[in-house]
């Protein structure tokens, strides 16, 4: 309301700036352009690669295109490389995944920035000590708990590492933020006689959307290219994740990149479309959980 | 009170932790019954031992590196697991294919918690010491007598593939080093077939001067400049065994041989011979500027032969080959780098020991004649009976089955002689020679300090 | 401090589940790993104790090791100093001049999602010699700078920035996204009070964006850290660490050390050498962002 109120006085001001703006625009815009062509182009260059033959792609011309499109790089890829089977585990070990870090991670943070207890910041260390270990030098202790647990070569294999190395950094960023969230929510919240319970699902949460998006974001960037982990601990073709296709036409002595650069589009584009279709809903539903105050 | 509290939860986490960590280290006793199976006879396999059959389910894990479903190997290796399970019902053979070093690795983790498959695959000699030295693999020895499977293997392929008297392994393979050359572009430059090392230094100098890289390689995977090296030391050494010497202690690296061989590469890579940018290629991209004809020559296994005649440049009999010539009037070109393959062992551990063996013995058998027709017999392991001009082999595969008829002997590649740790040193050293020129003997006290770090 | 006054067993049940998984699959890994660094062991056979012998070795007789954690920690700085600055930048003026941002910031994510194989390809055809196609050399002889061509991966003091750069641009949109949502959860009513105050444009930027970021600045910074630390697939796919160990970062080295040179005892204290530098590396920041913290507040 008040806004409205103060446009006329500032009117003049702002029309004044415009015309200086215009030119500092036309440069800005061209340089959002030359970003966006250098950041999109992969992706054309991808689905070109795709349509190439071996020679075409290794002789490295960089903006040729195919002499024949080979669209038989996609019935191989789709054929050779069991697409639609890799395709399901991969969504299955990835949104359990993305649902028990975000679940046990928020938790946790929750416990560690807003619970009077005296061992918060040790638990907290704890997490932090673990957030940049290379997977590398864990598989082979893995490998043997995996061993003694019995269940390697089964999804819970994947899903249970992904999600522990993906708590440490997703409770640094969850605390971060919920340490900025104001108490008088909670003590507010308290007088109405909420248990703790109800304060975490219907204060917290909702209002930790944004870091939670971010959190979604990374763990699915660090889950679903992972490979070295998953070729260890998976053995069954029927259980196997989409980077397996990718490395399936890597032979000996042989590579296929044609079907390689199909299986990565058939990879990339499912991952795509639900981003571009949800992108609106990501960022205002990062927005509407934006703290007030 | 809040002393106590924080005591009492203290005990309780630590509880927790304690149980969680029993949880984790609790044994697998549960595994699947291993327990013997009833020897019944069958009525389809053409084996005669172990006729593993009961209505009992067995899965069998064979680890492989043949994953490309458009590769002949791959189709190949469905095709016989496929006619087993058929003839066996009641086994099923999980293929677990990878790429080759996601296999190395994973067979290393696998390893070192002897949870090794069925069925994996190793390289020979040094680099399957170390699986050996751990007791991993059941000896082969009973399996391979049987249904005359030994008597298909070339003569002297198994010795490296076998410890204490015990074979462990069968090999997929056995190639040697060859040079391949682009007949068109040798005609272009006017240069003949080299025959000595120092001719071929000069047909690199012609060749450029014409601006036709003369060699390529793919020196990213840096085992391709080492396994070119290793076939001039051969010569400069006058002889196979300079590695064998230096471990049993009657050479070091700091031998006038090896030097006289670093010097003899060097002179070569500064004459240009290698295409710009060459650390940062691939095999597979290395190979390529081979295989679309943009440079004259290649060395390489044999085992390149099948990709290199189906090539743009191996068309119309484009594409010859010639042995490593004698390099300063030293050596013997019927000596060959030796590259006996990957090969397939078992695990000692397997729980189905029998029918692992008995598989693995009906697929080695089918292997020559599968490969055979899927034209890919040209530096296979083992003897095959057949026709190759018959069959279709290009006349450039011919002139490699002939060269291998010449073979008198040889050296394997750095990495099957020695230890892992000098391997990579020396794999780095070599690599090193490609971007900058350097003093021989710094290069031979690079390679003798890691290997005496290494012993 | 916390207001939640609660029992035990509440806390248990918030903070177990997750601290559970972590301790058994993360953080008892690491113990083993401290353990197995005072090993020599292939890996595979028998191991024998050697004590801090890896370490001594480490530390005065491997060539390859200090030039690796140099340039892990080049990377990191470039990638601190350099990236999530520009990203801040990009994302500061993607809010200020953009009306409808998901299609522009969705797009320079993309890199993010494509695989590092495709990365790596694409980027190895781009730094090609000019006789392969190689864009950049072309480019420059177009422009006449032929003495500025480069074989961008093979030449050894050139090639790890080739690859950094390669780092820098496919991540670049990962800490624009991060930040744009930073800053559009930055009250609008904020800014509007500050207007009547006469500060618009970048001066809101200076006293209103720049300070209401430092959290998420942070996680950017951490990130982009942890990202460097543990690059190990694209320097694999583009140059494999050479030429001779010329690219090879930290982790790469571990890892060929471990599997490669089979020397696990070894690679494992790098391993641990790694989680000591990260913990350090973790409290810095921690620290100079609090400071940073007081000084706005």
């Amino acid at each position: 309301m008040s806004q409205s109120v103060l446009i006329p006085a500032t009117k003049p001001v702002i029309e004044q700036r415009r015309r200086g703006l215009s030119v500092k625009k036309t440069i800005v815009f061209i340089f959002f352009g030359i970003l966006l062509v250098t950041q999109l182009y992969p992706l054309l260059w991808l689905l070109i690669y795709s349509l190439k033959t071996n020679e075409e792609i290794l002789s490295g011309s960089f903006f040729a295109f195919p002499a024949i499109w080979q669209w038989e790089n996609y019935a191989n890829a789709v054929g050779g490389g069991k697409y639609w089977n890799y395709l399901s585990n991969s969504l299955f070990v990835t949104s359990i995944t993305m649902a028990g870090v975000i679940f046990l991670s928020s938790l946790a943070a929750f416990a560690i920035t807003r619970f009077r207890w005296k061992y918060g910041q040790v638990v907290m260390l704890i997490f932090l000590l673990g957030m940049m270990i290379p997977m590398q030098g864990t598989l082979l202790p893995l490998m043997v708990i995996f061993k003694n647990m019995n269940i390697l070569n089964t999804h819970l294999s994947l899903i249970l590492p992904y999600i522990a190395f993906q708590t440490p950094i997703s409770v640094f960023i969850l605390s971060g933020f919920m340490r900025t969230i104001p108490q008088e929510i909670e003590e507010s919240a308290i007088m109405d006689g909420a248990g703790v319970f109800r304060i975490f699902r219907s204060i917290i949460l909702p209002v930790s959307v944004p870091p939670i998006m971010t959190v979604c974001i990374l763990t699915f960037i660090n889950i679903w290219n992972e490979y070295i982990m998953a070729a260890t601990f998976i053995s069954s073709e029927k259980l196997k994740t989409l980077p397996f296709g990718v490395y399936s036409f890597v032979s000996q002595y042989s590579v296929n990149y044609g079907a390689i650069g199909a299986f990565l589009v058939l990879g990339a584009l499912p991952v795509i479309i639900i981003y571009f279709l949800l992108a609106e809903k990501i960022t205002k539903g990062m927005v509407a959980g934006a703290v007030k105050g | 009170m809040t002393q106590k509290r924080s005591r009492m939860l203290g005990a309780v986490m630590a509880g927790v932790l304690a149980l969680s960590l029993a949880a984790c280290g609790s044994g697998s006793s549960n595994s699947s019954s291993d327990t013997s199976t009833t020897p019944t006879d069958t009525t389809k396999t053409t084996t005669d031992n172990g006729n593993s059959n009961s209505n009992e389910k067995i899965t069998i894990t064979f680890q492989n590196i043949y994953p490309d479903t458009t590769d002949p190997k791959n189709q190949m290796l469905q095709k016989i697991v496929k006619q087993y399970q058929t003839d066996h019902p009641n086994i099923t053979i999980e293929l677990d294919s990878l790429n080759t070093d996601q296999q190395k690795l994973k067979l290393k983790t696998q390893a070192a918690s002897k949870e090794v498959p069925d069925i994996t695959i190793v390289n020979p000699a040094a680099q399957m010491q170390p699986f050996i030295d751990a007791d991993l693999f059941a000896p082969l020895n009973d399996m391979i007598e049987q249904n005359g499977l030994k008597d298909t293997f070339q003569k002297g392929i198994l010795d490296y593939y076998t410890f204490n008297g015990n074979v462990y392994a069968l090999p997929d393979g056995n190639n040697i080093g060859v040079v391949y050359y682009n007949k068109s572009l040798f005609e272009k430059a006017g240069v003949k077939v080299p025959t000595t090392f120092e001719e071929m230094v000069e047909v690199v100098k012609q060749l450029k001067a014409k601006g036709i890289t003369p060699m390529a390689i793919g020196e990213k995977d840096s085992w391709t400049g080492s396994f070119l090296f290793m076939n001039v030391l051969l010569r400069t050494n006058g002889g196979p065994g300079f590695l064998k010497d230096v471990v049993d202690g009657k050479k070091t690296f700091e031998d006038p041989a090896f030097k006289e061989a670093v010097d003899a590469f060097q002179s070569l890579v500064q004459a240009g011979a290698f295409q710009d940018g060459v650390t940062s290629f691939d095999y597979n991209a290395g190979e390529n500027l081979f295989k679309t004809g943009k440079t004259a020559m290649y060395f390489m296994g044999s085992w390149a032969t099948g990709g290199i005649e189906t090539s743009e440049a191996g068309k119309d009999n484009n594409v010859g080959v010639f042995k490593f010539p004698t390099v300063n009037g030293k050596g013997n070109p019927d000596e060959f780098m030796l590259a006996p393959g990957s090969a397939f062992a078992v695990s000692k551990n397997s729980k189905h020991l029998k029918e692992t063996l008995d598989f693995l013995n009906y697929f080695m058998l089918n292997y020559p004649k599968e490969t055979f027709e899927a034209k890919g017999a040209v530096g296979i392991a083992q003897t095959v009976d057949g026709d190759f001009k018959a069959a279709g082999y290009s006349d450039m595969a011919m002139d490699v089955l002939n060269l291998f008829k010449d073979v008198k002997g040889g050296d394997l590649a750095f990495d099957n002689t020695m230890n892992p740790g000098t391997a990579q040193a020396h794999l780095s050293s070599i690599q090193n020679l490609f971007v900058a020129k350097k003093d021989a003997s710094e290069v031979a006290k690079e390679h003798q300090s890691a290997y005496e770090e290494n012993k | 401090m916390n207001v939640l006054k609660v029992s035990r067993w509440t806390i248990a049940a918030f903070v177990l589940p997750c601290l559970l998984l972590y301790v058994c699959l993360v953080f008892i890994p690491i113990l083993v790993s401290i353990y197995s660094g005072t090993l020599d062991w292939n890996g595979i056979g028998a191991s024998k104790f050697v004590g801090f012998a890896n370490y001594t070795k480490m530390f005065t007789n491997d060539s390859v090791f200090w030039p690796a954690l140099g340039r892990t920690f080049l990377l990191a700085g470039f990638s601190m100093l350099v990236q999530v600055p520009i990203a801040l930048f990009v994302a500061i003026l993607i809010s200020r001049y953009v009306r409808k941002p998901n299609f522009l910031v969705s797009s320079y994510f993309l890199p993010v999602i494509l695989s590092v194989v495709v990365i790596g390809q694409l980027w190895k055809t781009i730094y090609n010699p000019a006789s392969m196609g190689g864009m950049i050399n072309q480019i420059l002889i177009q422009l006449g700078l032929d003495s500025w061509t480069h074989s961008w991966l093979t030449e050894p003091k050139v090639a790890i920035f080739a690859v950094i750069l390669v780092s820098l641009w496919q991540y670049l949109g990962y800490h624009i996204l991060i930040q744009f949502t930073g800053i559009q959860n930055i009250p609008a009513d904020i800014y509007e009070a500050a207007k009547i105050d006469g500060a618009e444009g970048f001066k809101a930027d200076r006293y209103i964006t720049l300070p209401m970021i430092v959290p998420i600045f942070k996680i950017s910074v951490v990130l982009s850290f942890i990202g460097s630390l543990q690059s190990f697939d694209l320097i694999m796919v583009m140059t494999g660490g050479g030429p001779a160990h010329a690219t090879d970062v930290i982790s790469s080295h571990m890892y060929n050390m471990s599997f490669l040179s089979m020397k696990y005892g070894y690679g494992s204290a790098i391993a641990t050498f790694l989680v000591f530098v990260c913990l350090l590396a973790t409290l810095i920041i921690n620290f100079l962002f609090s400071r940073l913290d007081k000084r706005y507040s």
